[in-house]
């Protein structure tokens, strides 16, 4: 079912539900809050490759890390307004330092959803996270208001070979019928590391000198 | 910074298996930093504060290579909210190598609180450290940090002080 019934703007689990079919070898760090299961429902196909992160301001910032560690993996940040509003900086560093795999999603829905949902400075319709990551120097920024058009800028960002942000406008309901995750940061670090040094053929956590 | 210092701070990132650094520049690592961006082993990146060093430098160890935050030891405490969420949260660690501001033979009062806040906000976080005036130390205290973060999956840091950055 659709949650977009209930809201003119897309929900963001309908977005999400547009995104995980075009992901396959990708690598997600994604934000905090209700995002996070609405993400493990709508791509269960990415759970081992996506790791979620719990700090405002560190997610894009860990995908870089990530995308720089691994340039021949494309790397996906599902960020928010509110994450990415603690840390514009982040946008700055990207247009310097120019990534050709990293795809920045914002789910801007305008709210501090999982406290309760009190406004965020998007909220008052002026400040445009699109315009300011492109006078970062940006120039691959985009606001998604419909779900054409943010599966055609994901499709654009998924193989573009600059860092390429699309902020998805999307309404401050959370979708509630999805699974829980049961792990925790611990749990998720060792999925995703495993994961990575799977397909990677590498080691990042291996054993110690003696048992 | 002495080009002696310098040269041991590179040559222990190098022999820990640093790759990535990222930082924010100060005044006594200014010879180190653009040493450290014409070496062609490492790859620098420029933050706009030390919290999104860290972060960056968490998302470079879930890659598999290896990163360190180089920056003044106030970056200590714009970085501690990340810090906190990734090393005691998930185990990501994140080494660091700080310039020792504030320590004892500091002659400017805005770098005071820097001495005052740098080891008791690594005691509170639980992350060890080394402190290091000599340029023979300066190598194998920055492979020990790299060494323990990588057994721990937590932060460690190395100060640099005295006559290596003065």
């Amino acid at each position: 079912m659709s949650a977009t019934a209930v809201s003119a703007k897309m929900h963001r689990f309908d977005c999400m539900r547009v995104l995980a079919p075009l992901l396959k070898d990708e690598l997600v760090i994604l934000s905090l809050g209700a995002s996070v299961d609405e993400w493990y429902t709508a791509a269960p196909h990415m759970r081992a490759a996506s790791l979620f992160q719990q700090q405002l301001g560190c997610v894009t910032p860990q995908a870089f890390g990530l995308a720089v560690g691994l340039p021949h993996r494309r790397i996906v940040s599902l960020d928010t307004d509110g994450g990415m509003m603690f840390n514009l900086g982040i946008l700055a560093t990207l247009a310097n330092e120019q990534p050709k795999n990293l795809l920045v999603v914002v789910w801007d829905n305008e709210c501090y959803q999982s406290i309760g949902g009190p406004p965020t400075h998007t909220a008052q319709g002026r400040v445009d996270i699109a315009k300011i990551a492109q006078g970062a120097g940006i120039a691959e920024a985009h606001t998604a208001t419909t779900l054409d058009a943010f599966e055609a800028l994901c499709r654009r960002g998924l193989v573009a070979e600059v860092p390429f942000v699309v902020v998805a406008k999307v309404s401050k309901e959370s979708f509630r019928d999805v699974r829980r995750k049961h792990s925790d940061g611990r749990e998720d670090k060792y999925i995703f590391v495993r994961h990575v040094e799977a397909t990677e053929g590498i080691v990042v956590m291996g054993p110690s000198e003696h048992n | 910074m002495t080009p002696a210092a310098v040269e041991a701070v590179i040559a222990g990132l190098k022999a820990a298996g640093i790759s990535v650094v990222c930082y924010l520049p100060d005044s006594l690592f200014k010879e180190l930093y653009p040493a450290l961006d014409a070496d062609p082993d490492i790859r620098t990146i420029r933050v706009t504060n030390e919290g999104e060093g860290a972060a960056i430098c968490g998302g470079v160890f879930l890659s598999g290579k290896r990163a360190a935050l180089v920056m003044e030891n106030s970056g200590l405490r714009a970085a501690i909210e990340p810090l906190a969420r990734m090393g005691m949260g998930a185990g990501i660690p994140v080494v660091m190598l700080m310039s020792y501001r504030g320590d004892l033979g500091e002659n400017n009062w805005w770098a005071v609180p820097h001495g005052m806040t740098m080891e008791p906000l690594l005691t509170a976080m639980r992350i060890p450290y080394r402190v290091v005036d000599d340029a023979a130390k300066a190598k194998q205290a920055i492979q020990d940090a790299v060494t323990w973060s990588y057994a721990s999956y937590y932060h460690s840091a190395v100060a640099i002080t005295g006559g290596l950055v003065r």
